[in-house]
């Protein structure tokens, strides 16, 4: 009986790990392919190991404006992130913390339009965003996404632990309602900031159709666009698509590793919350 | 008397609590709401570049006879009821035999399943792309030269693979959030419950049918429906990888959409897709909540 | 949560409504602006040649696809275009250009966005397939002024100057240069396939489709790879639609450029041949390969003929090909009869209506710069690889052969359809025509019907 238990977890750890090497594949080759040449990038049978590194891919890379593209990447995913907390925040405490007229209409607006994928608008919007005169800027993404209402929603439910008898008592001490706000909610609902700050983060940097229709000009593009572009220009030089896409993922892998717990907390709570 | 004080504190708290509410209500109104009105009015009109003529519902009307909307419907159908299950099992699969590990082992293996999330769709798809290259490829050669096939085949081109070519790379990057997920929820589930089961007697199966997967239904509803999401917008795959092909096999809804829009400058036909796209996401999210969620309370 | 969703709706229905009003105005706006914007371009535009008016500066943006040749592979994209550009600068003070350069894949993609969120460029560098159909939609500026009596006369070629109007008769793209797409066969493996005898060095090279068919029989017996039928992906569709065409002497549209004919008997039974061979391993099956990628997979060696070639592709992708010890001969497409229909390229400019007649008359003297310029002009020519379409200019590859050849495919010249009404939807029906025949999922008739059906009804859908 034991013995069978351990057959199978040996099964499944083997499962496991061949699993992980299908998932770390990927990374692994971007990396290294980033220093193959040309030559070296199509010989079959591959070079496990690039054996004579180049730094060639980085030069032509270097040609385009990479860095900022990957400037253009940052500056839109950090804005969005921090017009979408406070903007959120401020949302979701009364959501959840007032008794007002139209709130019950108001949240399932939210929480209806949470469910609508918003590539479906992305037309319409673009039209907008065009006739707003910021089509082709960073604004034209940042703006719209701070639209979506998925950091209401989240940061609502955050909220919701904010006991009563502490705003109460806030009110009874004379407090106003942002000094209520900026003392007594912001502190409780830290955590929710991480969480909403790591999922808008990734998912801005991730919205590569938003990028597409949005923004046209070489120095305006985003590195996930950069990388696509190159792709289209450079077709089968793998070599210097791999370049810029280790230059596109590197930077946020990196951050991921160092900061892992935390984006874990956040996906944790932004779903179990949520 | 009472009552109108009463109207007045509420009165107030009113102005107060809109005023809190104004950003987000801005930003939601101006770039949600407006441009979503203006979808459904535009899918109403053949709107190209030249400009706009009102055809009531011709749009919708010849979608559903568009023999190429019919063909990217099932192809998205496919992606989604191919991408939810297996991501659903893989998840738990990988959490159930990870959440016990010691730390460090957890979040290695966390790690690994996240990263094609963190490294980004579009680095992803090009490397996949030179992963699938039928000429200079590495997976075809490492077929070829363990003997599972003779000639080189056309992943991302030929009918038969090009669609599950889309779905392996669809499903590594979705994921990686559900085991996160999952190795939360299963650290979750109470200790004693499932000791006392065993002492009952209970064994592996049925303790996981009975004590852990009632309190995993939350938590796989939640990943249930944004895999399905994320599935039905499935777009920069196809662009960067089929641009639909083979023959539409890989033509999904939203790359449709897309080619229309931005290809054919049919602006109202893409829209009145973008309607129905999200009545069917909202429809599916809706049945899913009612599935699954009957005794899930939030 | 039923009660929250059911809310929900009703709300959602309720702003709905509201904001249908509101819509509906902005809706009409935008139609009236759009009206003004036509109005503006109906009217008749100064003379080219007319300083800018005030002495203001102007700035207009220049979008290029690399259809300039740089210095060398290694330069990158837009640095033989800065120098044109500094170069105008100089000359014109009171005129800015920014220059920003799109590649052929996601570049018509953007410029369609670009149009639709009115940032687009005043001036595009581009071929007339989208440049008319940009016209069509009333997107661009007349340039008939720039067509003068001697312009006319220098170029003096019909077809041409047909290829740069637009059905109301206008002129909506400057010429500069023009050449024939062919294909391209690789010495060495021709050698080793003993297959050399197959081709024709002499005179213009034409030769048949039986010819052809023995060099793939050679090349495959001696383990070469044929050219990929590339259908992936939009780009470089006139090279295999010019191939499948000439294998039987079967046209894509009639004579008068009015109706597709591809599914006449040739074209059937070139698409049933293409088939088998792709069957046999002759020629390998494309589905994943677009244009470009399959000129790679032929200069890299991988491949032994590409059925895309120009003078272009040939100077671009010299230094690759020396590198891998390739030799290629540049040949016409096979046809039965041996002499070929070439579908050509012609490269040009247009000018965007951006309501702005200061700007519109900046962006043609700057065409004009680019095209006439005495020191620019010739130099420009050769940049794109091609030959003039100005005849005043000459021989500019004095010496060369292989110009000579490209130059000689000249008087092969086809009907030009790239004006058609919905091209552009055309071309989205093409490849996966192509794909179906190639996986199997039709016969090639029955494909070939239903493309020229679909093609046909995309005429009918842009009156």
């Amino acid at each position: 009986m034991k013995k069978k238990v351990n057959i199978l977890d040996g099964i499944s750890m083997a499962l496991l790990l061949l699993l992980s090497f299908i998932f770390i594949f990927p990374f692994y080759w971007i990396l290294t392919g980033a220093f193959k040449s040309q030559k070296v990038t199509v010989k079959l049978p591959p070079e496990w190991f690039p054996m004579s590194p180049t730094l060639e891919n980085f030069r032509k890379l270097m040609q385009n404006p990479a860095l900022q593209w990957l400037w253009n990447s940052v500056f839109i995913c950090a804005v969005t992130m921090l017009i979408v907390c406070v903007v959120s925040s401020m949302a979701g405490y009364v959501l959840a913390k007032k008794r007002f007229y139209g709130q019950a209409t108001l949240f399932s607006i939210f929480v209806f339009a949470m469910a609508l994928p918003k590539q479906v608008i992305l037309v319409p919007l673009m039209k907008l965003v065009s006739f707003m005169g910021i089509h082709d800027t960073s604004w034209a993404i940042i703006l719209p996404l701070c639209g979506w209402p998925f950091g209401v929603f989240l940061m609502k439910q955050f909220s919701e632990n904010i006991p009563t008898e502490l705003l109460e008592a806030a009110k009874i001490d004379g407090s106003g309602e942002l000094l209520t706000f900026s003392n007594i909610v912001m502190p409780i609902v830290k955590p929710g900031f991480g969480a909403l700050a790591i999922f808008t983060f990734i998912n801005t940097w991730n919205d590569y159709f938003m990028q597409l229709v949005m923004l046209n000009s070489r120095s305006k593009l985003t590195i996930s666009l950069g990388v696509a572009t190159l792709q289209q220009e450079f077709s089968t030089n793998y070599g210097v698509i791999m370049a810029g896409a280790a230059m596109a993922a590197v930077p946020i892998v990196a951050v991921f590793l160092m900061f892992q717990n935390y984006f874990t907390q956040g996906i944790t709570m932004g779903a179990v919350k949520g | 008397m009472k009552q109108s004080k009463f109207n007045k504190i509420r009165m107030r708290e009113t102005v107060i609590s809109y005023a809190f509410l104004a950003p987000a209500l801005f930003f939601f109104c101006v770039f949600v709401l407006v441009p979503m009105v203006m979808g459904v009015v535009t899918s109403l009109f053949r709107y190209n570049m030249k400009g706009m003529t009102f055809i009531g519902l011709d749009n919708y009307v010849n979608m559903f006879k568009d023999e190429v909307w019919q063909k990217s419907l099932v192809n998205t159908v496919i992606l989604v009821l191919g991408s939810v299950p297996i991501t659903v099992l893989f998840a738990l699969f990988v959490a159930a035999l990870t959440y016990e590990k010691n730390p460090i082992t957890r979040s290695f293996f966390r790690c690994v399943f996240f990263l094609p999330v963190v490294t980004g769709t579009v680095a992803v798809t090009v490397v996949w792309k030179w992963i699938y290259d039928p000429l200079n490829g590495i997976l075809n050669w490492l077929l070829k030269s363990m003997h599972v096939i003779e000639k080189n085949i056309m992943w991302t081109g030929d009918k038969k693979f090009a669609l599950w070519a889309i779905l392996i790379i669809l499903i590594t990057t979705s994921v990686g959030q559900p085991i996160i997920l999952y190795i939360a929820s299963l650290g979750n589930v109470p200790k004693d419950y499932v000791e006392a089961a065993s002492v009952d007697g209970a064994n592996d199966l049925q303790i996981f049918w009975k004590i852990k997967w009632p309190s995993l239904l939350p938590t796989t509803l939640y990943i249930v429906v944004i895999t399905t999401i994320n599935s039905f917008q499935c777009f920069s795959l196809i662009q960067l990888l089929t641009s639909g092909g083979p023959n539409y096999r890989t033509t999904t809804i939203m790359y449709y959409l897309y080619e229309n829009a931005f290809k054919r400058f049919e602006y109202g036909y893409a829209n009145a897709m973008g309607v129905v796209l999200a009545l069917m996401i909202g429809l599916i999210s809706f049945i899913q909540f009612k599935a699954l969620g009957s005794d899930v309370e939030y | 949560m039923r009660k929250i969703l059911s809310l929900g709706l009703a709300a959602a229905l309720l702003t709905t409504t509201l904001a249908g009003c509101g819509g509906d105005a902005s809706e009409t706006k935008q139609a009236e602006s759009g009206a003004t914007t036509a109005a503006a371009g109906g009217e008749t535009t100064p003379a080219a040649q007319a300083p800018a008016a005030g002495g203001e500066s102007v700035e207009i943006t220049w979008w290029a696809f690399p259809t300039f040749a740089q210095d060398s592979a290694d330069t990158p994209a837009g640095t033989y275009e800065a120098e044109i550009v500094a170069a105008f600068e100089a000359k014109n003070p009171d005129v800015k250009v920014k220059l920003e350069t799109i590649d052929f894949t996601s570049g018509p993609e953007k410029i369609t966005a670009a149009i639709e969120a009115g940032t687009v460029c005043d001036v595009l560098f581009d071929a007339p397939g989208r440049i008319i159909s940009y016209a069509q939609n009333g997107k661009l500026v007349k340039l008939d002024d720039m067509f003068t009596d001697d312009y006319v006369k220098d170029v003096g070629n019909e077809a041409l100057l047909n290829s740069c109007k637009s059905d109301d008769g206008s002129y909506y793209m400057y010429p500069i240069s023009t050449a024939a797409f062919c294909m391209a066969v690789s010495k060495q493996a021709l050698e080793s396939a003993d297959a050399m005898g197959c081709i024709n060095l002499e005179g213009d090279r034409t030769w048949t489709t039986a010819q052809f068919e023995e060099m793939l029989q050679k090349l495959s017996a001696a383990g070469f790879n044929g050219a990929t039928v590339y259908c992936s992906g939009q780009g470089g569709d006139q090279g295999i639609r010019a191939f499948v065409t000439n294998l039987y002497d079967s046209q894509v549209t009639n004579d008068q450029v009015t109706e597709y004919t591809l599914n006449d008997e040739g074209g059937i039974k070139a698409m049933t041949k293409i088939k088998e061979w792709v069957d046999a391993g002759y020629m390998l099956n494309g589905s994943a390969y677009n244009g470009g990628e399959d000129v790679d997979q032929f200069v890299a060696g991988n491949t032994a003929f590409t059925t895309l070639w120009s003078p272009g592709l040939a100077s671009q992708r010299a230094d690759t090909l020396a590198e891998n010890g390739i030799e290629a001969i540049a040949l016409p497409f096979p046809s039965e009869d041996g002499v070929p229909e070439m579908e050509y390229l012609v490269n040009g400019f247009c000018v965007f209506d951006t309501g702005d007649a200061a700007r519109a008359e900046a962006s043609k003297k700057f065409i004009d710069f680019i095209c006439n310029d005495e020191e620019w002009g010739p130099k420009n020519v050769v940049r794109t690889s091609v030959f003039p379409v100005r005849q005043s200019m000459g021989d500019l590859y004095p010496g060369d052969a292989q110009m000579q050849f490209y130059a000689s495919l000249t008087k092969y010249y086809s009907p030009y359809y790239n004006t058609i009404k919905g091209f552009a939807e055309m071309r989205t029906y093409w490849f996966p025509m192509l794909q179906a025949v190639l996986n199997g999922d039709s016969t090639p008739e029955d494909a070939v019907n239903d493309f020229v059906a679909k093609a046909n009804q995309s005429i009918v859908n842009a009156q």
